[in-house]
């Protein structure tokens, strides 16, 4: 497995950047299988992930190392952040804030308060 | 009630689900399932899942063709039934050299069929064009080169099998030996049939020496326009209808026994790192050898010898597919012998 820093951890990721932050985010409060998955994402994001793109990014997540199965007598396998997985998210939610907080501060100065 | 016609939804999740190749399935298929059989509860139909189940298989399926760095190499340390090459990163860079392997393979078949015909062609008269001359001339560098190339790839390996380090590839050894021989054995034997290799007055004129030539000619006669007219096919001799059918086969068995010793074979990173600079190395033959022909096919030389036809162009169609698909695969071998 390769060693990233947990700002590029998910560069690689391409286009399952966006699904990859976002199971990230889900797994934060807990383990998780596929189907809750998809509906806790759905109602934090309104975003309902299809099960291919699921799959695929949760996948190459735990080909990172990111996040990694919990043992289940169930057929729906759970899966959990590991500690890279948390700090990955972090780096990952804080890069994104920034964004946010610089386009909200240029909105207010060019456009004001809505 | 059902509606008729109407799966069941574990059904419709199991047809689903066999657009992923068997590792994948081994590794995810049972918790996919499961996921695809709520979401059809829940949506009992929708277009976009099932877009996205195809898209996702044939990722997954390039992935594991060591294609492209698709996820389904999953955690080597996770016990899993994977089998552990195949999950490791020597593995994935063994996938990329067999897939490598099998385009360069497509390419030297269908490549050595356009520059049979012209070597073939010399070996009755030179071509009248400078344009045509330099383009073969090019094309023979290549095929040599990808020659050497390949020779050097098979040395490692056969080494590795030979010395007995290398448990698990006895089948595909034997496949590919067979598949060697028959089209070697098939070759020569009907490449002695030709009259440039023996009857022909100046067998040595032509670019190549006129047994290579015929050989070249007799291993590939397989890639003809002639299946296209039936009429002229029955013309032929029944053994070399046979011959036809059957050389391809051989080489399928070729290529799939190489391909599968590669995968399964366990090589260093060392050799991996070594056989990934031959395959880029083979990849830039193969450009070489497709602007080649790319600048006879456009030269459009008179005369029955060197004139390209329909199928030389839907050669190069072939030979530029078989050229990207070998270029990512080298690529990939490249990110994974680091």
């Amino acid at each position: 497995m390769t060693i990233v820093p947990p700002d590029k951890a998910l560069d690689g990721f391409g286009r399952y950047a966006g699904p990859a932050t976002l199971i990230l985010a889900s797994l934060a409060d807990g383990a998780k299988h596929g189907y809750a998955l998809t509906k806790d994402i759905e109602s934090f994001a309104g975003v309902r992930l299809a099960p291919g793109t699921l799959y695929e990014a949760l996948a190459r997540l735990q080909a990172q190392g990111l996040i990694e199965p919990v043992e289940s007598h169930d057929r729906r396998r759970p899966y959990q952040l590991t500690a890279v997985g948390a700090t990955t998210l972090r780096a990952q939610l804080a890069a994104q804030r920034r964004v946010a907080d610089v386009g909200l501060r240029r909105l207010a100065q060019g456009w004001g308060s809505v | 009630m059902k509606a008729p016609g109407v799966r069941a939804p574990a059904a419709r999740a199991a047809r689903l689900l066999r657009w992923y190749p068997r590792a994948w399935r081994s590794r995810y298929g049972t918790e996919f399932a499961e996921l695809l059989v709520a979401d059809i509860e829940e949506r009992p139909r929708s277009r976009s899942r099932t877009a996205d189940v195809i898209r996702g298989g044939i990722v997954a399926r390039l992935g594991q063709a060591g294609l492209c760095g698709a996820g389904v190499w999953g955690d080597p340390a996770e016990p899993g039934p994977l089998a552990a090459p195949r999950r490791s990163p020597a593995g994935r860079t063994g996938a990329s050299l067999a897939s490598l392997g099998c385009c360069a393979a497509v390419f030297a078949a269908v490549g050595g069929a356009m520059w049979s015909q012209l070597t073939t062609g010399w070996q009755w008269s030179p071509p009248g064009t400078a344009g045509v001359t330099v383009a073969m001339l090019a094309m023979s560098a290549a095929m040599g080169m990808l020659t050497v190339l390949a020779l050097l790839a098979v040395l490692p390996v056969a080494w590795r099998v030979a010395a007995g380090r290398a448990p698990g590839v006895r089948g595909p050894s034997v496949l590919f030996l067979a598949g060697l021989a028959v089209v070697v054995i098939g070759g020569r034997h009907f490449g002695n049939g030709w009259p440039g290799t023996g009857g022909h007055p100046w067998p040595h004129q032509g670019l190549v020496p006129g047994g290579v030539a015929a050989f070249s000619w007799a291993s590939t006669l397989s890639v003809s326009s002639f299946w296209a007219h039936p009429a002229a096919l029955a013309a032929f001799p029944a053994p070399e209808l046979a011959w036809m059918a059957l050389s391809p086969l051989a080489v399928a068995g070729a290529v799939t026994g190489a391909a599968a010793v590669v995968r399964r074979a366990g090589l260093s990173p060392r050799v991996l790192r070594f056989e990934t600079w031959l395959g880029r190395a083979a990849c830039a033959a193969m450009a070489l050898f497709l602007a080649g022909a790319c600048a006879w096919v456009l030269a459009r030389a008179p005369g029955a010898m060197f004139r390209p036809g329909l199928i030389d162009v839907a050669g190069l169609v072939v030979l530029a597919l078989a050229l990207a698909v070998a270029h990512q695969a080298a690529g990939q071998a490249r990110a994974g012998a680091r």
